[in-house]
């Protein structure tokens, strides 16, 4: 395939909000996204998951906004929305008919700029409801639920911003206060420490007026604090970390995490090619050997995490059948992924083949397109980068997998979190 | 201060007509349609491919062997195991995905449009010339037994396995799991797998479905090529009515010790996608529990804080498929989310819904229609629905006016026919010791723990 050429345009207005428009009228509709550089990494000790419960007051309404109003008119002009928040950023998002965008910018732009106004105890109290929910629903009243806070308390010491889940723990939660919320807002929710990308079906000779009309008298804020807690890691987790958890679970999982190189390193993008090889489609290895052939696992995730701070992750497991072991599905694991030192060219191909059709079917969509673009401008400086995204995965050769393989996937460097299914006696 | 007024939302600008994209229908000789539709934006293309081969048309004792003939479709091709076909297909950067539903199975290929070919001929090996090796069904089978005892333990799976239940008279496809039973799974051969693919992969009554970066020329002479020479129709056919296992309002409690929060469902047998009420139940289903604004929503999750979140949703298949509202919410809050729950439903159906409800909800339904025409996949699945379910050519061509046009009053009285609170069926995935006095006390009607 061709070079992608997705068109970009960038501009920062004076009080340090970064812009970033992308114009397609194929589909008469417009995708604003914005990315706000705060997430759980930020959290001071005692305040896990006060960004997401924060993400969630974000709705609540603002100075002009009554609650429920950003819902109730965005649905009602046919739009879609959301917000998700995750360890190093929280983004925020609406895709509406392209005559809608103004809408959207009053909307964004209110809650940048006078959300306080509008807080009292009562949303507070309501959405902590709702964010205890989420948890239990989505946590603890799962099988395997607890997964990644236990894998991350495993491959992250305790002082580490990336040890402590987003979702974040009740007693926290309940600790949250209206002062935390006015706090957590003058500090990470200013102009200076956001992205704004508009992609889609917009008039190219309005739409930085429209963004200075609504955005620009916005304040700056102070500059961000630095992130709490000690960030200095070493890249190798330098033995084999285990946890073994007997719970109410149908079938046993083995879950594995070595440290890899920042979303922000230049190697980063040999993990990534290193994750596909092991466990992207079905002639990956970990699908192949695992799946197909040894018949020990009844399915297998791989996963790159694209964390900024210090170390990320790499994360690859194997759900057994009812009758296999622990034992048997972590050896199968071991032994693939070393097995990786003896990569071959035609794998890397073919994830790269993979790789290309799942990023243009991504951006299809405006809303796909914004949020990339909002990231790589957030992260990197660099929106661009999109465009590049797959020279940067092309570039990558089997010399490094093999090295990549030798180096960070051994058992140096790995987090074991085995789950295995409690026996009714 | 604010140099700008802020008091009021701005208006929306000029309308920009938009209509669902041109397609270029017609048909091969062996009965198969063909929807060809050119979107040239991106140099990508989805392929799909839709055969009747459903669950709905199995019987009981055989439920789930459409489900995994269609997992064990990628087992391999007469001319190369399953692996080798893995590597072909991906290599080219082909994702292929089948998946099987009540009316039929969907075979799906997207691929980078200068790869199109390559991926037509590999697509036409899997469904024309499958081997169902028995290593690759018994995986197939194994892993479909797993998924069952997965499901066994996630209660939001056992929620919806026990609303088939209670809602169907025993016997009917609907009142049984999709992927099936331990009992029908353990017992599939490898003969009756190859036995259903003869008989049900076949063209007659299916759809070929293309769209994408194409040249609609190719594309014919593509299908006629690697489609022209199969022939038959599939030789089963889902005709059976639907009944309800009962009208009597009960209360079903699944007992899950130690779970920290109730599934709630709450329904009863609904209707099928050929209703002429589709679109005013639709937008009345909006407005009750299908956006963020609905009434269950703002009741449960932002006035009440009883939930991360509540839906309603009509299961609109080709016999009735269920009504239902579906939420999980805390252990000490069962019985108050239910007894909203309910007054919701009777407060619809009693007092019928508010004009400006239904104007805001049609709104809804109108401009987020025109959100989903913008990837090929997105187009293809519409198309699939016209095929699937014998719409007209036009239907989504007109799918924006038809629901404009949907009035208060066809809203109020198609609630009023489909919804019935003194008959759904109360089914809740939870500690029972801990909420079944609580429930008892809400006097819905008989209650069971299972």
């Amino acid at each position: 395939m061709n070079q992608l050429a997705i068109p970009l345009e960038r501009h920062c207005l004076d009080n340090g909000l970064k812009i970033v428009l992308s114009q397609d009228n194929t589909v008469p509709i417009v995708a604003v996204n914005i990315w706000y550089g705060v997430g759980s990494r930020n959290e001071l000790p005692g305040h896990t998951g006060f960004a997401h419960l924060f993400e969630h007051m974000m709705f609540q309404g603002s100075k002009h906004v009554p609650k429920n109003k950003h819902f109730e008119l965005i649905e009602r002009a046919g739009g879609t929305l959301n917000a998700t928040t995750w360890f190093d950023r929280t983004n925020y998002f609406e895709t509406v008919p392209s005559r809608d965008l103004e809408l959207a910018l009053w909307l964004e732009s209110d809650r940048m700029g006078w959300m306080l106004p509008a807080m009292d105890q009562e949303k507070l109290d309501n959405q902590r409801d709702v964010v205890k929910n989420e948890k239990s629903q989505r946590y603890d009243n799962q099988p395997y639920g607890d997964w990644d806070q236990r894998l991350q308390a495993l491959m992250y010491p305790k002082d580490h911003p990336y040890h402590h889940p987003v979702i974040g723990s009740v007693e926290d939660l309940d600790a949250a206060t209206l002062e935390d919320v006015a706090e957590f807002f003058g500090t990470y929710y200013v102009p200076n420490n956001a992205v704004l990308t508009i992609a889609g079906d917009f008039d190219q000779s309005q739409v930085m007026d429209l963004v200075q009309r609504y955005f620009g008298e916005i304040e700056a804020g102070a500059p961000i604090p630095p992130l709490p807690g000690d960030s200095c890691l070493e890249p190798i987790i330098g033995s084999t970390v285990r946890e073994h958890v007997l719970a109410e679970v149908p079938l046993a999982r083995v879950i594995m995490g070595f440290r890899i190189p920042p979303y922000s390193s230049e190697d980063f993008a040999v993990a990534e090619v290193s994750r596909a090889l092991l466990g992207m489609g079905r002639a990956s290895r970990l699908y192949r050997a695992l799946v197909r052939e040894r018949r020990v696992a009844k399915g297998v995730v791989t996963y790159a995490f694209p964390l900024l701070t210090d170390a990320s992750m790499l994360l690859a497991w194997a759900t057994g059948y009812p009758d296999s072991t622990p034992e048997e599905l972590e050896m199968a694991l071991t032994e693939e992924i070393e097995a990786l030192v003896e990569a071959k060219q035609s794998e890397v191909d073919r994830a790269i083949a993979l790789t290309e059709t799942d990023l243009v079917r991504a951006l299809e969509q405006v809303g796909e397109r914004a949020n990339l673009l909002s990231m790589f401008d957030l992260y990197f400086d660099d929106p661009d980068r999109l465009n590049h995204e797959l020279d940067r995965l092309r570039a990558v050769t089997v010399d490094q997998i093999r090295d990549f393989a030798a180096s960070q996937l051994g058992s140096d460097n790995r987090a074991v979190l085995v789950y295995e299914p409690k026996r009714d006696s | 201060m604010s140099l700008l007024d802020r008091t009021q939302p701005p208006g929306s600008g000029e309308f920009r007509q938009f209509d669902f994209p041109e397609v270029q229908t017609g048909a091969l000789p062996n009965g198969l349609d063909l929807k060809i539709c050119v979107l040239p934006r991106l140099p990508i293309v989805s392929v799909n491919l839709f055969l009747r081969a459903g669950e709905g048309s199995l019987a009981e004792g055989r439920a789930g062997t459409a489900v995994l003939t269609g997992d064990a479709l990628e087992g391999g091709t007469l001319k190369r195991s399953g692996s080798s076909l893995a590597e072909a297909l991906e290599g080219i950067g082909a994702r292929l995905g089948v998946s099987t539903g009540w009316e039929g199975t969907n075979i799906a290929v997207s691929v980078l449009a200068d790869r199109l070919p390559e991926a037509f001929s590999l697509l036409a090996e899997v469904v024309l010339e499958p081997d169902f090796p028995s290593i690759e069904v018994d995986r197939a089978r194994e892993q479909q037994l797993a998924d069952i005892r997965q499901r066994s333990m996630d209660p939001s799976a056992l929620a919806s396995d026990e609303v088939s239940r209670r809602f169907y008279a025993e016997g009917l496809p609907y009142a049984r799991p999709q992927v099936g039973t331990e009992a029908s799974i353990s017992s599939v051969t490898r003969d009756q797998i190859r036995g259903y693919a003869e008989a049900c992969y076949r063209p007659g009554s299916g759809g070929l479905i293309i769209v994408g970066d194409v040249d609609p020329d190719q594309i014919r002479s593509l299908s006629g090529e690697y489609f022209g020479s199969w022939i038959g129709s599939p030789s089963s056919v889902d005709d059976f009515h639907v009944n309800a296992q009962t009208r009597e309002r009960r209360v079903w409690i699944l007992d899950r010790p130690g779970s920290v929060q109730s599934e709630l469902r709450v329904g009863h047998v609904g209707v099928a996608r050929t209703t002429p009420n589709y679109l005013p139940l639709s937008i009345g289903n909006l407005l009750l529990g299908g956006t963020f604004t609905s009434r269950l929503n703002l009741n449960l999750r932002e006035r009440n804080g009883f939930t991360y979140g509540v839906r309603s949703r009509f299961s609109f298949r080709s016999q009735p498929g269920p009504f239902q509202v579906s939420t999980a919410v805390g252990n000490e809050v069962t019985a108050p989310a239910l007894r909203e729950i309910l007054s919701e439903l009777e407060s619809l159906v009693v007092d019928g819904a508010r004009r400006e409800e239904v104007d805001a909800a049609r709104d809804y339904a109108a401009g987020v229609f025109g959100l989903h025409l913008e990837t090929a996949g997105q187009i293809a699945s519409r198309l699939n629905q016209i095929v699937v379910y014998g719409l007209p050519d036009d239907y989504y061509h007109l799918h924006r006016d038809n629901i404009r046009a949907v009035s208060t009053e066809q809203v109020t009285s198609a609630v009023k026919e489909h919804i019935r609170p003194e008959e759904v069926q109360v089914i809740i995935v939870g500690d029972a010791e801990r909420i079944v006095g609580s429930v008892d006390a809400l006097g819905l009607g008989p209650l069971e723990v299972v």
